[in-house]
């Protein structure tokens, strides 16, 4: 909120410096998020008297005048027709600047000098009136300076206010907080109303349908109002705090509000039917142009403000097009109303209507202030526009507004949440000078009513944050808790994923980290099959942009996303990973199905920038990695079958992930489609597994086996099988055989090519045997060893390649 | 005879000396020690030396014999070093070539100071703790005195994915999760991604919250201040200027925002901290009862505070970073600075 620090000083005597008035307002809760110096766009303008005002004798529209700024006459040549001898005007002496960077030189307009400028508001950019000279007062000094004498520098505060300090959306709120502070006393405005005897009970009359959401409505009528302009303070009063001035009738309502945050809404009694305000919700797609001009269908349940036919005013929310104060409006109705701030939030919020007046009734305004806001209007509406009172004012107050009163403070428990030793007599004294009423009834125990206003006070606890903050933080000791030890709560996901980010980083991979929301075209561009269930993604209802409108469900979205960028930026070599939840959608009105994934993308060389290494990376560069992290995590029975393969993936060149029987995830080549469709050039490896599974799985515990001293023997023996066969296969019929002495065998070769039959591959496999208790023979190792190279040959139909490849 | 002798020697030496490879230097052991050598010469002819010169006459051959043997040995030795470091000087390599090695990865900057954020309060005895993403309105809101049609709930403006389900805002709710299933006391501290419809240089709709509870008996908002001053020195320097200022949120009361003293100007005023001299970076306070009735704690016997931080914002000021959205863009210029 703005606060202008003129205006505060009409409520509360101020003798710090701005800045420092600033610091402390931001110390106990009101931050000053700026303070900004305001001056008037003109310089060297002077108040001057006219002495006289004669034709100038070589023009018919042009006159010349003397005028005088108490010390020196000057003669200025004027076209405007509004002087005459007597007026105090603002003149621009020769070396003025005005707004728009002119500066007031000496000149000669048909024969005659003029040695100034008399000026419009318009050309001084104090209002909008450009049909004449500025009028001041005829009691106006002549020679002051003109910024000084109608009082146009000020300083203006940027205020943030927290949505419990409702009390502080008005000027007088925050001289109220600066009193409390300084010590100083408070000045509220002396209201002084005149009445004719017309009685507003005769002429008008005010119905509440709906109590619970209107406790109150009171209402005054001013008759013989003349609408126009306001003067120059109440102009620069609105504009300081941010409000733009309309006619002398509204920039009251405004003014009132700002001044004592109240929202007031003034009618032209002429378009309200039957003299009769009704109060009551709307019907169900009931239709209204509210004063911006814009026709709404409202909902149900909206507070309308009615007359005897039709709705006037959205309550609290905005007034109507209808009955909108115009130019020939002469008599006013005011309104000054407590409307249910639940019900204002919830309407202004349907109806995407912010207004100051919604902000302020959704917080809660003082319910003492009703009336007071209604005769200070009015009697500013008498003064301004020159018109009559009538006598007394409605007051519908079907419901009495809660009002909390005697909340039982302890004095103990002020100490033990702040952890001062504060005295009753200081703890007394913060609250008188925040107006509570304090009573003591027992021995530290105080019964204390907040005022009004303070509508966020309810409960011991709020009682001591105010203590606490006009004590002051800083005087409170930092002290250390002295708390009971206890067994920390387990975190075992946090510390896989630290694991992980530990062992990718050694083999070369870099985390990054993607936005959670993605575009529905980025689902779309995978190419999902229909049944998958990857396509039941999480909707935002309320998304900022499409681009972000979807939850992931996959993380390999952010991953592509990320090298396409690269590659833009020149960086086509990329070794990435990232941690993150994945989303599913599962049932309305239950939480979706979060799963936290582990992602990694590889493209691009092998070996960045090498001088000696150029080939690109492939399947098994990314898979080596998958299986080191299964290592480091000693995660064993880890398979990968190429009999179910993720639609993502090229179906030759993929895999899905076991963990035993549990589904992990998958990896492989992003299949060619899908790379198309996103426009990749390049080829991309990549994996994603669920590390909610892997952390199931993780064991702590080690166990020592005895390792065997014996020498071992080996045999090296390649097989001629068919292209297709995995490798797997011929393993898993080696270890059909469960044979104890055959320690490890493991693959040294693949080859195709010359020499072999097409559609034909060679595997060199070499199997190392060994006991535990003695140094095998030559002649034990060759019984086994022809067992299972016979057992693969007959299930395989395999040849061997050379037997004399054996060796020692 | 016996001049002839020391001539004999030097021409050795000097003949030595000259040598540049092993063969010359064979040469010389032939000329002067070999079976027809000079000095070999010189021992067959003792029996012409007189009588009274003959006993120093020999003892002289077999000194120089014995001298010019070692040294011999020793120019052989010398040579044979030589000859193998010129063999290895013909291996020489550009050893200013790149080495070839797996470029190390990066952590992410979020991560990163998360993960240090952690380890403090880990030392203070603070168990780090997780939660869903998506949240019922329930634990993001009502249950942490944030009241639906409550003007609080502007502070926080919320992406809804049905009426009661929203993508959380905070990682509070999970502070409610741990006080619903554990009694008092509680120390925990909850890191994680967090969501609001924000989006400017200084808001991603996505950031990195971290969020600590302290719930015990006989805590007060005096330790509030000492936690937090103990930590924001370990991060930003045991110099650090530290406030605390009255604010508010729902949860907690009395609130304070802690600011601490700008690391851009050290407190003249510059335009990362808006002129002030300050910079808020944590928000906290006392639990408010209401949140305590919520997870049937008693306010009465139990007191607690609370705290919450920006990740980003911390990272952007321990780094200089000016736009909050390169963390997500993922630019590798941007992450292997890291």
């Amino acid at each position: 909120m703005l606060v202008s620090l003129k205006w505060l000083k009409d409520y509360v005597d101020i003798d710090l410096k701005a800045e420092k008035l600033a610091e402390r307002l931001t110390m106990s809760g009101l931050e000053v998020e700026s303070v900004k110096e305001i001056f008037p766009e003109f310089k060297g303008v002077v108040t001057a008297k006219i002495i006289s005002v004669k034709p100038h004798p070589n023009a018919d529209k042009l006159s010349l005048c003397e005028v005088t700024d108490g010390s020196k006459k000057y003669l200025v040549v004027c076209g405007a027709k509004n002087i005459k001898a007597g007026d105090v005007v603002p003149l621009a002496k020769v070396g003025a600047t005005i707004p728009g960077g002119y500066t007031i030189k000496p000149s000669v307009l048909r024969g005659e000098t003029s040695e100034g400028m008399l000026c419009s508001e318009a050309e001084l950019a104090i209002g909008e009136d450009a049909s004449g000279i500025m009028q001041l007062p005829k009691n106006m000094k002549p020679g002051k300076p003109l910024e000084k004498a109608l009082d146009l520098e000020d300083t203006v505060f940027d205020i943030s206010i927290t949505p419990n300090r409702a009390d502080c959306l008005s000027v007088i709120g925050i001289a109220r907080e600066v009193a409390a502070l300084t010590g100083k006393k408070i000045k509220m405005p002396k209201v002084n109303i005149k009445e004719i005897s017309e009685n507003i009970k005769s002429l008008a009359s005010v119905k509440i349908m709906d109590a619970e959401l209107c406790p109150r409505y009171t209402a005054r009528m001013i008759k013989k109002v003349k609408i126009g302009p306001s003067p120059v303070w109440l102009k620069t009063r609105l504009e300081a705090c941010g409000m733009r001035a309309i006619n002398n009738i509204v920039d009251v309502t405004n003014f009132v509000m700002l001044e004592m945050g109240q929202p007031l809404h003034a009618f032209d009694f002429r378009y309200l039917e039957k003299n009769k305000i009704i109060v009551r919700k709307s019907k169900k797609n009931e239709e209204f142009i509210s004063l911006d001009g814009k026709s709404r269908k409202l909902a149900d349940e909206t507070l309308l403000i009615c007359d005897g036919v039709k709705p006037v005013a959205i309550g609290g929310i905005m007034g109507g097009l209808n009955s909108e104060v115009k130019e020939d409006t002469a008599i006013i109705l005011l309104e000054s109303a407590y409307f249910n701030p639940v019900s204002i939030r919830r309407s202004a919020r349907k109806l995407a209507m912010p207004t100051e007046a919604a902000f302020r009734f959704e917080r809660g305004i003082d319910p003492e202030g009703v009336v007071k806001a209604l005769n200070r209007a009015t009697q500013l509406i008498a003064e301004l526009a020159d018109g009559s009172i009538c006598k007394n004012y409605i007051d519908e107050y079907p419901r009495k507004i809660r009002q909390v009163k005697n909340i039982k403070l302890r004095l103990e428990q002020v100490r033990k949440i702040t952890g001062t030793q504060i005295s009753a007599m200081e703890v007394t004294k913060i609250l008188r000078n925040l107006g509570m009423r304090t009573t003591r009834s027992g021995k530290g125990i105080y019964l204390v009513t907040p005022p009004a206003f303070r509508v966020d006070i309810t409960r011991e606890i709020d009682l001591i944050e105010e203590i606490v903050r006009i004590y002051g933080f800083d005087r409170v000791p930092a002290s250390l808790p002295n708390v009971s030890v206890g067994e920390l709560l387990p975190n075992s996901h946090l510390k896989l994923e630290d694991n992980i980010r530990k062992i990718m980083n050694g083999m070369g991979f870099s985390e990054v980290i993607n936005y959670s929301f993605i575009a529905p075209a980025s689902v779309d561009s995978l190419l999902f099959p229909p049944e998958d269930e990857r396509l039941n993604v999480v909707k935002i209802n309320n998304p900022l942009t499409e681009e972000q409108s979807v939850m992931r469900p996959t993380i390999i979205t952010g991953l592509l996303d990320t090298l396409k960028k690269n590659i833009n930026n020149g960086y086509a070599n990329l070794k990435i990973f990232e941690l993150g939840c994945s989303f599913l959608h599962e049932k309305h009105g239950k939480l979706p199905k979060e799963r936290n994934m582990f992602a990694s993308l590889i493209s691009g060389k092998k070996m960045e920038n090498l001088w000696d290494y150029k080939s690109n990376v492939d399947f098994y560069d990314l898979k080596g990695c998958l299986e080191n992290i299964f290592y480091a995590l000693k995660l064993e029975n880890i398979t990968f079958k190429s009999d179910v393969v993720d639609t993502l993936l090229h179906p030759g060149k993929s895999c899905s992930i076991f963990l035993g029987d549990t589904p992990l995830g998958y990896m492989g080549e992003i299949h060619p489609h899908i790379l198309e469709n996103i426009d990749l050039k390049q080829v991309v490896y990549v994996f994603e597994i669920n590390t909610d599974i892997l952390e199931k799985h993780l064991k702590d515990e080690i166990t020592y086996r005895d390792f065997s001293r014996f020498p071992a023997i080996t045999r090296d023996v390649a097989f001629i099988v068919s292209r297709d066969m995995e490798a797997d296969y011929i393993f898993n019929i080696i270890s059909s055989f469960k044979e104890d002495l055959l320690e490890n065998v493991e693959i040294f070769d693949i080859y195709e090519g010359k020499g072999i039959p097409e559609n034909a591959k060679s595997v060199g496999l070499r199997f190392s045997y060994r006991s535990a208790e003695r140094t095998l023979t030559d002649g034990e190792a060759n019984i086994i060893h022809d067992k299972i190279i016979r057992g693969i040959v007959d299930v395989t139909k395999a040849k061997i390649r050379g037997e004399e490849n054996q060796e020692e | 005879m016996i001049e002839d002798l020391q001539r004999l020697e030097n021409n050795a030496l000097a003949e030595l000396q000259e040598a540049s490879n092993q063969e010359q230097i064979l040469l010389i052991r032939t000329k002067y020690l070999g079976r027809k050598g000079l000095l070999t010469g010189q021992l067959r002819n003792i029996a012409q030396v007189p009588d009274e010169q003959r006993a120093l006459f020999g003892k002289r051959c077999n000194e120089i014999k014995l001298f010019l043997t070692s040294r011999i040995e020793e120019e052989l030795n010398k040579q044979s070093q030589n000859e193998k470091e010129n063999k290895l000087l013909k291996e020489k390599i550009d050893v200013t070539l790149p080495g070839r090695a797996i470029k190390y990865g990066r952590i992410h900057p979020i991560t990163q100071i998360s993960n240090e954020i952690c380890s403090i309060f880990s030392s203070f005895g603070f168990s780090i703790v997780e939660g869903p993403e998506i949240e019922l309105d329930y634990y993001n809101f009502e249950a942490l005195n944030i009241p639906k049609d409550h003007p609080a709930r502007d502070m926080q403006d919320t992406f809804y994915i049905e009426e009661n389900i929203v993508l959380r805002t905070h990682t509070s709710p999970v502070q409610v999760r741990v006080m619903e299933k554990v009694k008092p006391p509680v120390r925990i501290l909850s890191p994680g991604k967090v969501y609001r419809r924000d989006s400017d240089v200084s808001h991603t709709p996505m950031f990195h919250q971290i969020e600590g509870l302290l719930v015990d008996e006989g805590i007060t908002f005096g330790d509030l201040k000492g936690i937090l001053t103990l930590f924001l020195k370990k991060i930003f320097g045991q110099e650090t200027k530290i406030r605390f200022r009255p604010s508010f949120f729902p949860f907690t009361e009395p609130s304070a925002e802690v600011d601490i003293c700008c690391v851009m100007c050290r407190g003249k005023g510059c335009r990362v901290c808006g002129q002030s001299g300050w910079l808020e970076i944590l928000g906290s306070g006392m639990v408010d009862p209401a949140v305590f009735k919520y997870v049937k704690y008693n306010s009465e016997k139990y007191t607690g505070f609370a705290f919450g931080l920006g990740v980003e914002r911390m990272a952007m000021l321990k780094y200089g970073i000016s736009d909050i959205r390169l963390f997500y863009e993922n630019d590798f210029r941007f992450l292997r600075q890291f």
